[in-house]
């Protein structure tokens, strides 16, 4: 318990020095900070129907998380949760193009399932490649990110085009109400209830499983849990497509959901907020439920600012890249520290 | 094939600086992912001092100034707050990425592009086909030679290689692993964004959000494709921009046979192939690569 508190301090310490630095490049931009953070709290907290814009981004944004925390247990920093995330859309898109006249109900089933799939397998090949040759997952999984944009944008400008849209975003023709598992909120008990189930099945398969127990041991002393008999490569590749498939889903549900269609470029922030909240979170599945109702409202304040305040949207993807800048973080300067305590 | 050696160069050239970058930072011990990042503020304050000032030579301070700051800012945090190198690394591109976005809706009001007046001075139309390639081009086989020639063949390169390889060795002759881990990173700040304002100011003379699309990164994996060597660093990033290059050939030549999306792939598959080739030559030990990037 102690422990977890401090742990909590630390991050909390840490996300203050980010929005410090933050207020700094604010106000050498010439906007006011302590405005820009009252603007940034009423758009993700305050304003009216804030709370529920807020739901709407967690809950996609924690499934998302929950696969990072599975991934980074084992020790592989499967930072292509976006790729991923898009690959799920696609999927789930592809799905429905494809099941035209299917009743409804099985559709969104195999669109959902369709989603998990696609996504499994976008984190499938670098994962393959990690535990085969030792390729750098890292990169692979980033260029993979850069591939899942282009072939995003491909399939809404080409073979799921929606021959009525006209925008300048190009996306795939609406998905039919009955298939969608929300209206545009994006609330609704279908996204709730399988917000909850990925969370319960992440915490048990982390807390009460041999493979979540041998998956953090791994993470901290892969020789040892070699040593023990585990199969290495096998839980590896575990963590690779279980972080894939609920980043499919993430990405499943928002295109089934509030999005109710497939949008060329949909949340271009969504990956790199997921692995934040796993991160601020500590890893831990029940904290990352706080941390990504957080997130979520900074995810919906990003929307907020430049209709209703007037300021740059960049200033949340500001915050979120500082935030990722020191949350790691796990000492202070000396000429920081508190002096210390002698050890009783 | 005159053209294609030019267009290589004007495209490889950026990622090489970066690169360069790269291979001082890693052979310090440090996997610096924060390239992206340098690279976009690089490109972006060499047009806006550019655009600011009229002068293409404070442009250029201008970038380095600001590389060299995020350089400084990515040190403090790893080496005193001990933060995690590869997730501070991919912060510091955010907030390269998100600052630059930041600071350009700050200053022009909307989203979007800024045209600097002027760009980097080119040799002329005297040298021909060549005459499109700017100075910071001519002067990149020099900056190679010399950060390899620093790498190499002097004490203080031994000491960084020493840093990054056996930090126990490098306390032990008296260089501070630390210390070296500082220079490398800010003189990468400076190579770094050479390199950005050379994506701009080399090119159209314009900066526009999210331009670097992952060369930052790229420049990364031409390090690990080149192990660690700044030649070897160097070749990989002209390889990359060889099949960029060659893609965009392919694009005039098959027309819609080649759709414009999978072209613009290429770069990115060309990368994961040349960092698994790289690890399939270096053996593929499992935990090879883990134990240098989080020690």
């Amino acid at each position: 318990m102690r422990a977890r508190l401090l742990a909590v301090g630390w991050a909390m310490a840490f996300i203050a020095l980010a929005l410090i630095l933050c207020g700094i490049i604010f106000q050498a931009s010439g906007f006011s900070a302590p405005d820009m953070f009252a603007s940034i709290l009423d758009g993700a907290f305050l304003s009216d129907g804030a709370l529920l814009h807020d739901l709407r981004w967690a809950c996609p944004l924690f499934v998302s998380a929950t696969g990072v925390i599975v991934a980074f247990r084992c020790g592989y920093f499967n930072v292509g949760t976006q790729g991923q995330f898009y690959l799920g859309g696609i999927g789930a898109a592809v799905a429905v193009a494809m099941l035209p006249h299917a009743p409804a109900v099985l559709v969104t089933l195999a669109a959902i399932l369709a989603g998990m799939a696609f996504g499994a397998l976008w984190a499938f090949w670098p994962g393959w490649l990690r535990i085969r040759s030792g390729t750098d997952e890292v990169i692979t999984t980033l260029m993979g990110n850069f591939i899942a944009v282009l072939l995003l944008v491909w399939l809404t400008s080409g073979p799921l085009k929606d021959p009525a849209g006209s925008g300048q975003v190009t996306s795939s023709p609406p998905i039919p109400a009955a298939i969608r598992i929300s209206t545009d909120t994006g609330v609704s008990g279908w996204i709730i209830a399988l917000t909850v189930l990925v969370g319960v099945v992440t915490w048990i398969l982390v807390n009460r499983t041999a493979f979540g127990v041998l998956g953090g041991l791994a993470g901290r002393n892969p020789v040892m849990v070699t040593w023990q008999g585990a199969r290495l490569s096998r839980l590896g590749l575990g963590a690779f497509l279980f972080s894939g498939a609920t980043a499919g889903l993430a990405g499943a549900m928002e295109v089934l959901g509030p999005d109710g269609r497939l949008v060329s470029g949909f949340s271009p922030g969504h990956g790199f907020t997921a692995v934040l909240i796993a991160l601020v979170a500590n890893l831990s599945v029940s904290g990352s439920v706080v941390v990504a109702l957080f997130f979520g409202g900074l995810a919906s304040a990003s929307l907020y600012l430049p209709v209703i305040a007037g300021l740059p949207s960049a200033a949340i993807d500001m915050v979120n890249a500082a935030i990722a800048l020191f949350i790691t973080a796990r000492s202070l300067p000396a000429w920081l520290r508190l002096p210390k305590r002698n050890r009783s | 094939m005159i053209d294609l050696i030019v267009a290589v160069l004007r495209t490889g050239t950026p990622m090489i600086y970066v690169a360069m970058a790269g291979v001082l930072a890693q052979r310090a011990g440090v996997w610096n992912l924060g390239l992206e990042g340098l690279m976009i503020t690089g490109a972006c304050a060499s047009v806006v001092v550019t655009e600011q000032t009229g002068s293409v030579a404070l442009g250029l301070a201008g970038a380095i100034a600001f590389s060299v700051l995020l350089s400084a800012l990515l040190w403090l945090v790893i080496e005193k707050l001990k933060a995690n190198p590869i997730i501070a690394g991919l912060g510091l591109t955010g907030l390269g990425l998100g600052g630059t976005d930041f600071g350009i809706q700050a200053v022009y009001g909307s989203e979007g592009a800024v045209t600097a007046p002027a760009g980097i001075p080119t040799l002329g139309p005297g040298f021909g086909p060549f005459g499109v390639l700017d100075l910071l081009v001519i002067a990149m086989p020099v900056m190679v030679f010399a950060v390899w020639f620093l790498c190499r063949r002097t004490r203080f390169g031994l000491r960084l290689t020493a840093s990054g390889e056996h930090p126990f060795a490098a306390r032990s002759v008296g260089a501070d692993p630390a210390r070296m881990r500082l220079i490398a990173l800010l003189l990468g700040g400076v190579l770094a964004g050479l390199g950005g304002a050379d994506l701009s100011l080399g090119g159209l003379d314009i900066f526009s959000t999210g331009m670097t699309a992952g060369r930052g990164f790229m420049a990364f994996s031409a390090v690990i494709f080149g192990a660690g060597h700044p030649v070897g660093a160097a070749f990989a990033a002209l390889f990359f921009a060889l099949v960029e290059f060659l893609g965009i050939k392919a694009q005039l030549v098959f027309g819609e046979n080649a759709p414009r999306d999978f072209v613009l792939m290429l770069p990115y598959i060309a990368t994961v192939l040349g960092i698994w080739i790289s690890a399939r030559l270096r053996g593929g030990a499992l935990l090879s690569a883990t134990e240098m990037r989080d020690g």
